[in-house]
């Protein structure tokens, strides 16, 4: 299944997620644009945008061996860290200006440790993100987000007033919003694009400079609200997952006859699901209002499980889905007791599921996903 | 017999609680028996079992008791007469629980990977099978690990635990007065949860007493610590775990607990005067930077000493960076707890922020104790740990001392079993020319 686009975007978009330095970025690097790093969708990209740098989500697209970083990581930490620290060993994310991370998960806080020490970024800057997600904890990420903005301001040399604030507010909010728009496209029966195009489209907005991306799938909207809509599938399946970004696996999974139609995943929904409020006197109280309380949670916050579950089922509901399939990263311990704890919600609401636990590398884990998914959709098949 | 409150010692949730208690209470049968003396380790098993008696009183009668850990300002909790059982000790002591592989292989059963840390998945399993006495109140780690997150966060969504109440302290990432003085706030709301949940009130002077013999408590083990830099060492690792049992568990700012330090001390003292070791003749000292369990202390330490005389002269648990809480305000106490809690206790002071104290303790420890060796042994469950294995091995090659990264399960010996552990240690030591 594929969806049918006369426009580049589509290709574009695709482009972005099968490369790091994808054609529209290097354009922007050669024109002596800088681009910024981070590694978890809580990092606030306004800030990076309003210091006049690209937000470039680290991905490990391409990358094929931990050789350089099993140096310094072992094998019980998860293989996305393993590719991502392994490739800023190799020098492939020497293009960036800076990098910041969060303490968002056991993994990825040490690749800070180790990347800092071990890779020659300019900047980089560690958040200290909060677990809870009272009044108190937005004032604490507030003081982060300060200090997050004065390091830039410092390495770079400039001034972030509030209206820079508020403009790259505005532009993150309209990516936030087109993509929701393409989200919406997928609850119609037919819906016009495939899940792994969509993952590609989400790759892309962490990839590419932000104004170009709004308008390039500002355009594909508009070809898409056209369309025809995919008709060959026989499921409608929503995927629910921390890190996934190889639209290759969607891939697998379309090729069987289950169509992805929504997701709960941190390259996906979870990333723009609600807006900032443009409209709040500080800018930066806003972000972290946002980012503590308005975004849709990860599991690494504590007591947000109701949330979370609702959240998913609701999307069930509006995507009309007949089954989830529950992805973990081997060694991920937030997603093992989350899905433990969302598997018992779903199986409790009758929604078929299948828990896979994968690595980051598609390559080498295509048989088996093909496998248990075959089964999956068959067991679908046999309730009805 | 059912209580008034309809509880029974019959009850399942109990049957674990008694069992690890009986099984202590031999052991400490077995210590007064074969000890020509007071056995050092004595008081801190003795103290369990009293505990779990305690708990199991409180328990059967309804009076509040709470479910915590020794990192959540536990001074707090003996000022208020709280007593507090954290339901991870189970696969701390599971050497001498005869089902407990079967525990271990349910509970990765249950949360479909092994590769999940087994003291989360036990803990989540024990209470999801109803193992575990549900207490008054829960107060939640959240920190060091997402582990520990996530179990909480499983135990609040279990049906019967659902209605204790919770509360997290959140734990900022740096160690800075500005995270400091959030964390205190945190335990002040934290005593306020506590006091509503379990109608005690906490007497600021009473908090003060406890601070004041807790801070003894930190001199004494300072000072046993000072006698551990002796060659050859007088006690081996098992007594630094357990003093750190008793003075940040069961005997927290107590006055029996500083008894036991200040006997302990002597027989160190008495031991380093006579140049008496732990080990007869001492070829090794070892600095062993992870937790302890109770199957290792018994299992492989032991033969550690009478094969290679390697005695364990630090570990992270005995290792004790504390400072003392200044007792003169209300203010001064829980910023000095939040300090304690965030900064000083073992494993949270390593794990919890950047990977620094990791090395910066190695380079401690090297230098003052005297080391020949850092062992690192990788817990399958210390993800963060083991990201950080690269700059510790970087940290020793630096300094001229070996490191040993094993790669094992602390608490199940099938892992990486007691002959494999032997085997490497052998080839580690003789490659290095140590021993």
């Amino acid at each position: 299944m594929k969806a049918k686009t006369k426009t580049k975007a589509l290709d574009t978009f695709r482009e972005a997620a099968e490369t790091i330095v994808n054609p529209e970025l290097q354009k922007w690097i050669d024109q002596g644009g800088k681009v910024m790093g981070y590694f978890c969708c809580y990092a606030p990209e306004e800030i990076i945008t309003a210091a006049g740098t690209v937000p470039f989500r680290v991905r490990a697209t391409g990358s094929t061996s931990t050789e350089l970083a099993d140096a310094y990581l072992t094998n019980i930490n998860c293989t996305f860290c393993r590719h991502a620290f392994n490739m800023g060993l190799e020098g492939k994310y020497n293009f960036l200006e800076g990098v910041v991370w969060l303490n968002n998960c056991d993994h990825i806080r040490r690749i800070y440790d180790n990347w800092r020490r071990k890779v020659g970024t300019p900047l980089v800057h560690m958040m200290s993100l909060p677990k809870l997600t009272a009044d108190k904890q937005v004032g604490w990420w507030r003081e982060e987000l300060a200090i997050f903005k004065g390091a830039l301001e410092k390495h770079l040399g400039i001034t972030i007033t509030d209206d820079k604030l508020r403009e790259a507010m505005k532009t993150h909010n309209k990516t936030r919003r087109l993509l929701k728009q393409l989200y919406e496209l997928r609850q119609k029966p037919n819906p016009p694009i495939t899940g792994a195009d969509t993952l590609a489209v989400v790759i892309a907005s962490t990839a590419m400079p932000r104004e170009q991306f709004n308008k390039m799938l500002a355009e594909l909207l508009d070809e898409l609200k056209g369309a025809e809509g995919i008709k060959d599938y026989k499921y409608r399946l929503m995927l629910v997952s921390s890190i996934l970004d190889d639209p290759k696996y969607v891939k697998i999974i379309e090729d069987l006859g289950g169509l992805v139609v929504a997701d709960s995943m941190c390259f996906g929904s979870r990333m723009f699901w609600e807006d900032v409020d443009e409209k709040a006197k500080d800018p930066l109280d806003a972000l972290a209002r946002y980012y503590i309380q308005v975004k849709p949670a990860c599991p690494r916050m504590f007591g947000g499980f109701p949330q979370r579950s609702k959240y998913i089922m609701d999307l069930v509901k509006e995507f009309k889905v007949d089954g989830i399939i529950g992805l973990r990263m081997v060694f991920c311990d937030l997603w093992a007791g989350e899905l433990y704890m969302q598997e018992k919600d779903w199986q409790k609401a009758n929604i078929p599921v299948l828990h896979i636990d994968r690595e980051y590398l598609v390559a080498g884990t295509i048989g088996q996903a093909r496998t248990r998914v075959q089964a999956f959709l068959e067991s679908i098949g046999g309730r009805r | 017999m059912t209580t008034m409150t309809g509880r029974s010692m019959n009850d399942k949730c109990l049957r674990q609680l008694i069992e690890e208690r009986d099984m202590l209470g031999m052991m400490v049968e077995a210590f007064t028996k074969t000890s020509t003396g007071v056995d050092l380790h004595y008081v801190p098993t003795k103290a369990f079992v009293d505990h779990h008696n305690e708990l199991l009183r409180r328990y059967l009668s309804g009076e509040p008791f709470i479910t915590s850990y020794f990192c959540c300002a536990p001074e707090i909790y003996t000022a208020m007469d709280l007593p507090w059982n954290t339901f991870l000790t189970p696969a701390f002591t599971g050497a001498i629980k005869p089902t407990f592989h079967d525990d271990i292989d349910a509970s990765g059963k249950m949360f479909t990977g092994m590769d999940l840390c087994t003291i989360i998945r036990l803990a989540g399993y024990y209470v999801e099978e109803d193992m575990v006495p549900p207490p008054t109140a829960v107060i939640a780690m959240i920190h060091p690990c997402d582990g520990i997150n996530v179990v909480h966060q499983v135990m609040a969504k279990n049906e019967k635990w659902s209605k204790i109440p919770v509360f997290g302290a959140d734990p900022p990432y740096w160690e800075d007065e500005r995270s400091y003085n959030y964390y205190a706030d945190e335990l002040k709301k934290m005593v306020e949860f506590l006091q509503k949940h379990t109608k005690i009130s906490l007497d600021m002077k009473r908090l003060r007493e406890v601070i004041k013999e807790s801070n003894k408590q930190i001199t004494l083990w300072q000072d046993y610590n000072e006698l551990r830099r002796a060659v050859p060492c007088p006690h081996g690792g098992a007594m630094g775990l357990e003093f750190f049992g008793e003075a940040m568990t069961v005997h927290t700012g107590m006055p029996m607990g500083t008894a036991w330090m200040r006997d302990v001390v002597a027989d160190a003292e008495s031991l380093v005067r006579q140049k008496k070791g732990a080990v007869p003749k001492e070829r090794i000292r070892l600095f062993w930077f992870d937790i302890l369990s109770l199957g290792l202390t018994l299992e492989l330490f032991p033969w550690l000493e009478q094969e290679w005389g390697a005695v364990v002269a630090m570990e992270m648990f005995g290792y004790s960076p504390y400072t003392q809480i200044d007792t003169s305000t209300e203010d001064s106490m829980f910023r000095g707890m939040a300090v304690r809690a965030l900064h000083e206790v073992p494993m949270i002071r390593q794990a919890r922020g950047v990977a620094d104290l990791f090395l910066t303790d190695i380079e401690r420890v090297v230098k003052d104790w005297k080391i020949d060796c850092v062992v690192y042994p990788g817990y399958m469950g210390h993800k963060d740990g083991s990201g950080s294995a690269g700059l510790m091995r970087e940290k020793c090659r630096e300094m001229g001392v070996p490191f040993l990264y094993i790669g094992m399960d602390l608490f199940d010996n099938r892992y990486t079993t007691l002959d494999q552990l032997k085997d490497k240690f052998s080839k580690f030591f003789t490659s290095m020319g140590l021993g």
